[in-house]
C-alpha cells in the first residue's frame, strides 16, 4: 500500500471514541489496583465490625444494632473515600513518572479516553470494594439480629405466647437488616465517586502522588465543612456585598458538598430517606463527575508531557 | 493530502520553547528544526544530553505541541490522534505495569490499537518469539531484568503493526549482550521495511544500523545525511589482508613509495572492539549454562 492510501486508511479506521479502548484502560486500572493487594483492607473492615459487635454486647439490642450499623457505614464511607482519593492519586501521576503514559498516548488513544478509562477503573474498584464490605456488613448484621432474637426467646418465660415472640422479632428485625440500608450503601458509593472525580482533576495538574492526595483531602474536608460555613454566614446575614455572595456561591460549586451524602446517620437512626433525596444525590454525583471530568480533560488535553 | 512519495516523517521549521515556572526565562529546546525520513529508512538522531532529541520525538508523537512549525507522520499531522495508528514508541527507561505479565502487557496495548482477541493472541505469540521472551510470557514484569523490559517495550511498540517505530535510547542501561539483541531487532525491523527513528548515545550502534543520521545540538540540526557519505573519508582507502607476510607488506609499502600522489599512513593489526570481545566471552560462557538477561 502506498503512503497516500495508507494515511487515508488510517484516518478512516480511526474512531474518535472507542468504548473498547476506554474499557481496556478501565480493566487494566482495576487489575493493577487489585494486584496491589488493596483488598487486604477487608480484613481491617471485618475486624472493625466484629469488634464493634463484641464491644457493645452489654447495651440494649436497639443500641447494639445501631452501633453496628453506624460503625459499618462509617468504616465503609471512610474506606471508600480513601480508595477513591489514594487510588486515583496513584494512577495518573505514577503513569507520568514511569513514562507509562507515553506508551499509552502514543497509541491511537485520545486523552479524554485515557481519563475516562482511569475514572471508570477506579469507580469499578470502589464499587466492588463497597459490594464486598456490604456483604460482610449485612452478613454480620443478619447473624447478630438472629442471635439477639434467640437470646430474647431464651430469656422469655415459658408461657410466652407466639404473639410475644412475633412482636420481639418485628422489633428486632425492624432495626436490623432492612432493604433501606441499600440506600445508605448507594450514598456511600456516590460520595466516593465524587471524591474520585476531585482526585482525578487534581492529578491532571499535580506533579506527584503526594500532592494529589493532600490537595484532594483538603477539598474533601472543605466539602464537608462548606455547607455549614455557608449556612452560618447566609443565615447570619454576614455576606453583604454581591462579591462576597458570588465567592460563597463559587465555593459551593467548586467544592462538592459532601455533607449532603451523609444520609447514613439518619438511616441508622430509623429515619426514612425520601426517593427525592436519593434522586438529588444521583443527579449531584452525575453533575460533579461531568464537571470534574470535563475540566480534567481541558487541563490534560493541553498538558505538555 | 499525501501522495505516493510521502515521507514517513516530515518535520518543518519546528520550534519548541519551554517557559520556566515562576521565572521569565525561556528555554529553546528545538530551534527551527527540519528533517525528513523516508519510508523504510533507519534514521539515527544523535546529540548530547539536552540537545533536543527527546523533545523532537515528543512533538512527533503528539505528546507536546510545537510553538512553530509542523511535524507529520505519513502525511498526517502529528497532533492528529489517527497518525499514531501507524506508530510504535519505546521511551527511554520505560516502566510498564509491573503487575501485568508479558502476555497481559501485549494484550493491553493490543486492545488500545483496536486488535481483536484473535489478532492479539497471534500477534503476541509472534512478538514474544521475536524478542525472545516466550519463556517469560507468564511472568509479571516486576520480575523482568532491564534488558527484558526493553525487549517487552519493543514488543509493545510493535503490537499494532506500525510502519514507523520511534526508539528513544533503546539500549540505555542495558548490558552489551542485551544491547546487541536490541540492535539485532532493529536490523530485523529494517529488513521488514519498517521505518525506524532511533536516538542513542552509543554511536557505534547507530553506525551499525542507521542509513541516515542527523546530529542535533542546542535544538538545531547541525549535520544530516546518508551515514556512508558522512563517515567516509574520501581521500583515504582501507585494504585489509589476511595472513600477509612481512615481505608482502614491504612490497606494498615500496609500491606506494614509488607513487608521488599516494602516501601510506599506517600499517598494523586491526583491533576488535571491546564489545565484540565481551560478547565472544559471554557466548562461550553461556554455552556452559548461562541464563537469560
Amino acid at each position: 500500500m502506498d503512503s497516500e492510501a495508507y494515511s487515508t486508511e488510517l484516518s478512516r479506521q480511526h474512531k474518535a471514541f472507542s468504548p473498547s479502548r476506554v474499557w481496556a484502560i478501565a480493566g487494566n486500572t482495576f487489575t493493577q489496583l487489585v494486584r496491589m493487594k488493596v483488598f487486604y483492607f477487608l480484613l481491617i473492615f471485618s475486624a472493625l465490625i466484629i469488634g464493634a459487635n463484641l464491644l457493645f454486647l452489654s447495651f440494649t439490642f436497639e443500641q447494639e444494632l445501631k452501633i453496628l450499623k453506624d460503625v459499618s457505614f462509617g468504616a465503609m464511607s471512610l474506606f471508600a473515600s480513601i480508595f477513591a482519593i489514594v487510588g486515583t492519586a496513584l494512577l495518573i501521576p505514577k503513569d507520568m513518572e514511569d513514562r507509562t503514559l507515553y506508551t499509552i498516548l502514543t497509541k491511537p488513544v485520545p486523552r479524554f479516553e485515557y481519563l475516562l478509562g482511569k475514572l471508570m477503573g477506579i469507580l469499578l474498584l470502589i464499587g466492588v470494594s463497597i459490594l464486598l464490605m456490604s456483604l460482610l456488613f449485612f452478613t454480620v448484621l443478619y447473624i447478630r439480629q438472629h442471635g439477639i432474637l434467640a437470646e430474647k426467646i431464651a430469656s422469655l418465660p415459658r408461657h410466652a405466647s407466639e404473639t410475644d415472640i412475633e412482636s420481639f422479632r418485628e422489633s428486632i428485625f425492624s432495626r436490623g437488616l432492612q432493604p433501606e440500608l441499600l440506600l445508605g450503601v448507594i450514598a456511600v458509593f456516590l460520595k466516593a465517586a465524587v471524591a474520585a472525580g476531585v482526585a482525578l482533576f487534581v492529578s491532571t495538574f499535580a506533579s506527584s502522588t503526594l500532592f494529589t492526595i493532600i490537595v484532594s483531602l483538603v477539598v474533601y474536608f472543605i466539602g464537608h465543612a462548606q455547607s455549614l460555613a455557608l449556612d452560618y454566614y447566609f443565615t447570619q446575614g454576614e455576606l453583604h456585598s454581591a462579591g462576597q455572595r458570588f465567592l460563597a456561591g463559587l465555593v459551593g460549586v467548586v467544592f462538592p458538598n459532601f455533607q449532603l451524602f451523609n444520609v447514613t446517620d439518619g438511616l441508622t437512626a430509623g429515619e426514612v430517606i425520601p426517593a427525592s433525596l436519593m434522586a438529588r444525590l444521583v443527579g449531584l454525583t452525575a453533575f460533579y463527575l461531568t464537571i470534574y471530568s470535563l475540566v480534567s480533560w481541558m487541563v490534560f488535553a493541553k498538558k505538555e508531557l | 493530502m499525501a501522495d505516493s512519495s510521502t515521507p514517513a516523517v516530515q518535520i518543518e521549521g519546528l520550534t519548541k520553547v519551554f517557559r520556566l515556572p515562576l521565572r521569565k526565562e525561556k528555554v529553546v529546546a528545538i530551534d527551527n528544526l527540519s528533517l525528513q525520513v523516508g519510508a523504510g529508512e533507519v534514521y539515527g538522531l544523535i546529540g548530547p544530553n539536552g540537545s533536543g532529541k527527546s523533545t523532537t520525538m515528543k512533538v512527533l508523537l503528539g505528546l507536546i505541541s510545537p510553538n512553530a512549525g509542523r511535524a507529520s507522520i505519513f502525511g498526517l499531522d502529528s497532533g492528529d490522534t489517527a497518525s499514531r495508528g501507524s506508530v510504535g514508541f519505546l521511551p527511554e527507561n520505560p516502566y510498564f505495569y509491573k503487575y501485568l505479565t508479558g502476555s497481559e502487557t501485549l494484550a493491553f496495548y493490543g486492545k488500545l490499537c483496536g486488535l481483536s482477541r484473535k489478532e492479539i493472541r497471534s500477534r503476541s505469540d509472534e512478538l514474544l518469539e521475536m524478542v525472545d521472551l516466550t519463556g517469560a510470557r507468564n511472568r509479571r514484569l516486576g520480575g523482568y531484568s532491564k534488558g527484558m523490559l526493553q525487549r517487552i517495550g519493543l514488543a509493545q511498540a510493535l503490537v499494532g503493526d506500525p510502519r514507523l517505530v520511534v526508539l528513544d535510547e533503546p539500549t540505555a542501561g542495558v548490558d552489551p549482550s542485551g544491547s546487541r539483541k536490541i540492535r539485532d531487532l532493529v536490523l530485523e525491523l529494517k529488513r521488514r521495511g519498517i521505518t525506524v527513528i532511533l536516538s542513542s548515545h552509543l554511536l557505534e550502534q547507530v553506525q551499525e544500523v542507521c542509513d541516515e543520521v542527523g546530529i542535533i545540538f542546542n535544538g538545531r540540526l547541525v549535520r544530516e545525511g546518508k551515514l556512508n557519505d558522512l563517515v567516509a573519508i574520501e581521500d583515504q582507502t582501507e585494504i585489509v589482508l589476511q595472513n600477509a607476510t612481512p615481505q608482502l607488506l614491504d612490497g606494498i609499502a615500496g609500491l606506494v613509495e614509488r607513487e608521488d600522489c599516494a602516501q601510506l599512513l599506517s600499517c598494523g593489526h586491526p583491533r576488535t572492539t571491546l564489545e565484540r570481545l565481551f560478547l565472544q566471552e559471554i557466548n562461550e560462557e553461556s554455552k556452559t549454562g548461562g541464563q537469560d538477561t
